[in-house]
């Protein structure tokens, strides 16, 4: 196959959720000289692109852009070598979490995946997080976006704490505040004082996407 | 005990008949010719939690007395803030228990009180939390001593590697989750509550695979949501019912708990009377699955509501009455000579819109749980479950499935087909490359419990 062959045949690999192809084109790829630029433009960049006009038009699952997304950062884990040491360009950071006393992490954890497909760095507290945990990841890692999540109605008003907490610290003008949740609404977003809601994994990357373009 | 055969034919199984009916609690009869509403509720945040019982408890006698309600079950579902509290536990479980004594003697009431102790495990931690399981077994002592007619939990043994399968559609993950992690567990958790309910002479009712199966429906989401297939969540569902029939084999009894949609398969299987919940628990959560659900339920719930004030009266009290009017159609219909023709509608009305439901439709159910039944270890059955179910997924030609849906069914079947092939070493082989990349999975910890 040709180093254009092998491109597409990345990218077509990527498409079909193919973990194992992928890896062994992007190696062929590497051999027959193509570059890790190229690589990321036109196998990653047009396969992630193809798998989310197809979740779009509702043809593919958004666990499907899920696997895409891994299968592509596993690409680019092959391909570090070969940058010479330059790190990956991110589009904006994230702390997330779930809140203190609540113990439900799988609309978290799939927020945190999406970011990170969509090219965020995410630096992901877990689950039952407390406030001080949030105001020292924020200290330490200086994100863009602080993001929680509860499922319960109990649990919710632990975000208001991290918020208030952020505030003490000196930290809540640093950060734009986006939360999320089965227990939560946009009104209650906006009595707490957080900056914005995602009604859904796809709404909350959709929302932190923007305030990064606007950065 | 592992059940061979099957108690039901799709033709003969109905709500509000079980063959291995159950009389406890003050006078109530479950699954003997009677469906029985089951209400549970939680309290306010803001209140004092005492307090809140009480008026949750006061209300919902009250209001079953109004509306003339013979036969009722309350459940009182444990928070992981109040199993915190163990005297604060025994008070509340108390407190409800005199108040239902009182009302049942001064009305004639005929009442039983569930109990659920939530799983408050750390799966990440040494021996998977000792301290914690211990206190949950404390807890279910409590309960047990305190006034509890039935124990339930819904347990959550392999729910760290189903969290992270669930989202990336592997179905390896998830069938050594259900069918190989969890059942390691369920087994240690059922002896003990089955020993427990023995003990003090009352019911081990059953667990639910909420944190699994409902997780999927819940992601699942609607008709026009396409966030994992709707063919996942319901496979989920047949292989949970592999996980949650161990309780059963552990010795419970029934009445099973509401939220396990899954317990249609498990009534078949062992003729225990069970609770479920439909088109009365979209307060908790929504479902499309509501009406065939009830087909076959022997208590019928409304999963969970808070005791906020609604124009009618507190949440519990009108849920209750909701309750009271579901299953007073549905005992009208057994005192009629009916029950089979609403049955009926119950099940047409929604099985094939969704695959979700198609699964839990009595016909289906009999030929997966054939299949349950025959095979010989967990493992097995629950991945020869799952293909069963893709089988009759794609022979039936009028359920709704997209395009996409169809795309998953094949793959899932040619995925499983493969693991079954060889299954105890395809799960052992994959959960060696898992350990380390899944948060907290502590595979050791499963298989020496």
């Amino acid at each position: 196959m040709s180093k254009e062959e092998l491109l597409d045949a990345i990218r077509d690999s990527i498409v079909n959720l193919d973990f194992d192809k992928s890896k062994e084109y992007t190696l062929k790829a590497l051999e027959a000289g193509a570059t890790p630029q190229e690589i990321i433009l036109k196998s990653i960049a047009q396969g992630m692109e193809i798998v989310g006009k197809k979740f779009e038009e509702s043809e593919y699952f958004l666990s499907e852009l899920i696997v895409a997304g891994e299968i592509g950062k596993e690409i680019t884990k092959i391909l570090e070598p070969y940058l010479k040491g330059a790190e990956m360009k991110k589009v904006g950071k994230v702390v997330i979490g779930t809140v203190r006393g609540d113990l439900h992490d799988i609309g978290k954890n799939i927020v945190a995946m999406m970011l990170e497909a969509a090219e965020f760095k995410v630096i992901d507290l877990g689950a039952d997080v407390p406030p001080e945990k949030f105001v020292e990841a924020v200290k330490n890692e200086n994100p863009d976006i602080v993001g929680m999540s509860a499922l319960l109605t109990v649990t919710m008003v632990e975000m208001k704490n991290v918020i208030d907490a952020l505030k003490e610290a000196g930290l809540r003008e640093k950060v734009k505040v986006i939360i999320g949740g089965a227990a939560v609404t946009e009104d209650y977003a906006k009595s707490i004082g957080a900056d914005g809601y995602g009604a859904n994994a796809v709404e909350g990357v959709r929302v932190c996407k923007q305030w990064v373009k606007q950065k | 005990m592992k059940f061979s055969r099957l108690e039901y034919t799709p033709k003969d199984i109905v709500f509000g008949f079980s063959k291995k009916f159950l009389r406890y609690g003050i006078d109530l009869e479950v699954g003997n010719g009677l469906v029985v509403p089951e209400i549970k509720y939680f309290p306010r945040v803001e209140k004092n939690v005492m307090e809140e019982y009480k008026h949750i408890t006061e209300q919902l006698l009250k209001r079953a007395v109004a509306l003339g309600t013979e036969s009722l079950q309350l459940e009182t579902e444990l928070t992981y803030l109040e199993m915190e509290d163990k005297k604060l536990v025994a008070e509340l479980i108390n407190l409800q228990k005199s108040m239902i004594e009182r009302y049942a003697k001064e009305h004639g009431l005929h009442v039983g009180y569930r109990v659920t102790v939530a799983d408050i495990r750390d799966f990440g931690k040494p021996r998977h939390d000792e301290e914690s399981f211990n206190k949950m077994m404390e807890i279910f002592e409590l309960a047990s001593s305190n006034g509890a007619d039935v124990l339930s939990i819904e347990s959550e043994g392999g729910k760290e590697l189903f969290n992270y399968s669930i989202i990336r559609q592997d179905l390896t993950g998830i069938v050594s989750s259900l069918g190989y992690l969890a059942t390691f567990d369920m087994k240690r958790l059922w002896k003990n509550i089955v020993s427990i309910a023995k003990n003090k002479s009352i019911l081990a009712g059953g667990d639910s695979a909420c944190a699994f199966a409902n997780t999927a429906m819940k992601i699942a989401g609607g008709l026009k949501d396409n966030m994992i297939p709707h063919s996942l969540a319901s496979i989920v569902r047949v292989m949970s019912a592999c996980r949650s029939l161990i309780a059963f084999e552990e010795g419970a009894t029934g009445p099973g708990k509401d939220c396990a949609y899954e317990n249609v398969y498990l009534k078949v299987i062992t003729g225990c009377p069970m609770s479920m919940e439909g088109k009365s628990s979209a307060v908790a959560h929504s479902s499309l699955v509501g009406n065939i659900i009830a087909a076959t339920c022997d208590l019928w719930s409304n999963e969970q509501v808070e005791n906020i004030k609604l124009f009618g009266g507190y949440g519990p009290e009108v849920f209750l009455e909701i309750l009271h009017y579901d299953t007073k159609l549905m005992n009208m219909a057994i005192a009629g000579g009916q029950q089979y023709c609403l049955r009926d509608l119950m099940i047409k009305s929604d099985k094939l819109l969704n695959p979700q439901a198609f699964v839990l439709s009595p016909d289906i159910v009999y030929e997966i749980s054939k299949v349950i039944v025959g095979e010989k270890d967990e493992l097995s059955r629950t991945v020869a479950s799952a293909i069963k179910a893709i089988e009759l997924m794609s022979n039936e030609e009028k359920l709704n499935l997209s395009k996409g849906e169809k795309r998953f069914i094949e793959m899932a079947k040619r995925k499983l087909e493969e693991i079954y092939s060889s299954p105890s070493q395809k799960v052992e082989k994959a959960l060696e490359q898992y350990v380390g990349k899944v948060e907290k999975l502590r595979v050791k910890d499963y298989l020496e419990a």
